[in-house]
């Protein structure tokens, strides 16, 4: 039972048709992982009792595995009355999972900036906040480009992982095709060559937001 | 005949700006300022020079909240720092800050590195902002300069930047921080040049300098430090003919000679 390219061909369709799934999971996931991690960072960085417990949900959420993650909101949520959808589990669960990774990211982006330029938004009498965002989060955005970059791939990458809850996302598709065909080849070859497509045009994008980043500081 | 016996009436003694009274600040045990007294009268023009570790970076960091400390009061004119700092923002709004590592935000250009706390604090719509920098970047003669990054810039030009953008909210008070510490020999004098006509023009300045020619050319009052205190407050002249403390001598040899 060779490779059958004609087979292979005929699943692409199919497969194709789950990549908008996959798509708007990565996508949401990512931004909810950000958003998430800066907060979380963002809180942390208060210090205090709340800036303690968030530390420890971090180290929580990174010591974890996601599947786990993804069982319990799945499972064990509609215990307490919550009920959601296998989507919206997936993108919470994935967005929560890398939150603590992203958290990591930022902390490091953020410790990198010279303590000169905190001192001179507390002279010119910004806020906070408003220091927070047209300081900080600038100069951490252009330092964290590369391993958030890489962070945005890994969450594509980790889109699979929807498919025990029968999300169907283009690896879900490509393994339905298998069980009903009984061959596994063809299809998960095409699954395997249309991430890695997408995972090199992500990258692609990052690296060009990274180097626009850099250069805006520089030119 | 004479009815009043005449007194010396110092050159500028208005309400002063700045009053610092028993100021104490430790870092840890380490006791860092020891009862500085220092008032900084209207359109005063103060050095404040000493030896490396005598407390002068603190003492000027102190004035405008970036450093707490734990004795003492700092009156402004409508509000006081005191050891609780709660009115920390109302007097650093009177107050501007140069430092020696310039502190441009490198993501911004000149202009709007002058323009953002003329947006967010003064709430000025962008065409206000752009002009009120537009003018103190002329005053600093970079006005080309406008749509550059920091990186672009030389340090001088960087340092002039950082004073324009001070300039901006109109303080009532310039705080220097060594401001030419950190450049090359040949772009201190442009930055000099910027602050020796900031004080023509009448701005009340405390400058922490090794920059004794500045000094004397610039300066109505030398304040001296040594290990937390100030041992020698004078005015420029007498300063430099007949300082008394024998570490300020010390120091005026070792820097004079150079």
């Amino acid at each position: 039972m060779g490779f059958n390219l004609d087979f292979a061909l005929s699943t692409v369709p199919t497969i194709i048709g789950a990549i908008g799934t996959t798509l708007i999971a990565t996508v949401l996931s990512c931004v909810g992982a950000s958003v998430l991690g800066f907060t979380f960072e963002m809180i942390r960085r208060g210090g205090g009792a709340t800036g303690l417990a968030v530390r420890f949900l971090i180290d929580f959420i990174r010591s974890t595995p996601v599947l786990a993650w993804l069982y319990f909101l799945y499972f064990v949520l509609p215990f307490y009355g919550i009920r959601l959808g296998a989507m919206t589990v997936g993108i919470l669960g994935l967005s929560l999972y890398y939150s603590g990774y992203l958290a990591e990211v930022f902390k490091a982006g953020i410790d990198a900036i010279p303590r000169g330029q905190q001192e001179a938004a507390r002279a010119l009498s910004l806020t906070r906040r408003d220091t927070v965002v047209f300081v900080i989060a600038p100069q951490m955005l252009r330092n964290v480009a590369a391993p958030l970059g890489n962070y945005l791939v890994s969450i594509l990458k980790a889109t699979p992982y929807l498919a025990i809850l029968a999300v169907p996302e283009m690896l879900g598709r490509a393994f339905d095709i298998a069980s009903e065909t009984y061959r596994y080849a063809e299809p998960l070859t095409v699954a395997g060559i249309l991430f890695l497509a997408l995972a090199l045009l992500t990258s692609y994008g990052v690296k060009r937001i990274e180097q626009r980043l850099l250069a805006a500081g520089r030119r | 005949m004479l009815t009043q016996a005449p007194h010396p009436v110092p050159a500028v003694q208005s309400i002063p700006h700045v009053r610092i009274e028993g100021l104490n600040k430790w870092f840890g045990a380490l006791h860092v300022l020891k009862n500085i007294d220092l008032s900084v009268g209207a359109g005063a023009r103060i050095v404040v020079c000493g030896p490396s570790g005598s407390g002068k970076s603190t003492l000027i960091r102190c004035i405008n909240g970036l450093e707490p400390f734990q004795k003492g009061t700092i009156q402004f004119e409508a509000a006081t720092l005191d050891k609780d700092g709660r009115d920390t923002s109302k007097a650093r709004r009177q107050t501007g800050m140069v430092f020696q590592s310039f502190n441009l935000f490198p993501h911004l250009t000149v202009l709007a590195n002058c323009t953002l706390a003329l947006r967010r604090v003064l709430l000025k719509p962008a065409r206000e902002a752009e002009e009120i920098a537009m003018r103190h970047l002329t005053a600093v003669h970079i006005p080309e300069k406008a749509q550059a990054y920091p990186a672009q810039l030389s340090g001088g030009q960087q340092q002039r930047v950082a004073i324009a953008r001070a300039l901006c909210l109109n303080p009532r008070i310039m705080l220097f921080d060594e401001p030419t510490s950190a450049l090359d020999p040949e772009m201190i004098k442009e930055v000099l040049d910027v602050m020796i006509a900031l004080a023509g023009s009448g701005v009340t300045m405390v400058c922490v300098t090794h920059e004794m020619g500045f000094a004397r050319e610039v300066a109505d009052e030398i304040v001296f430090m040594d290990e937390g205190r100030i041992v020698e407050h004078a005015s420029s002249r007498d300063f430099f003919s007949r300082a008394a403390h024998p570490r300020a001598r010390l120091f005026l040899d070792t820097i004079l000679s150079n």
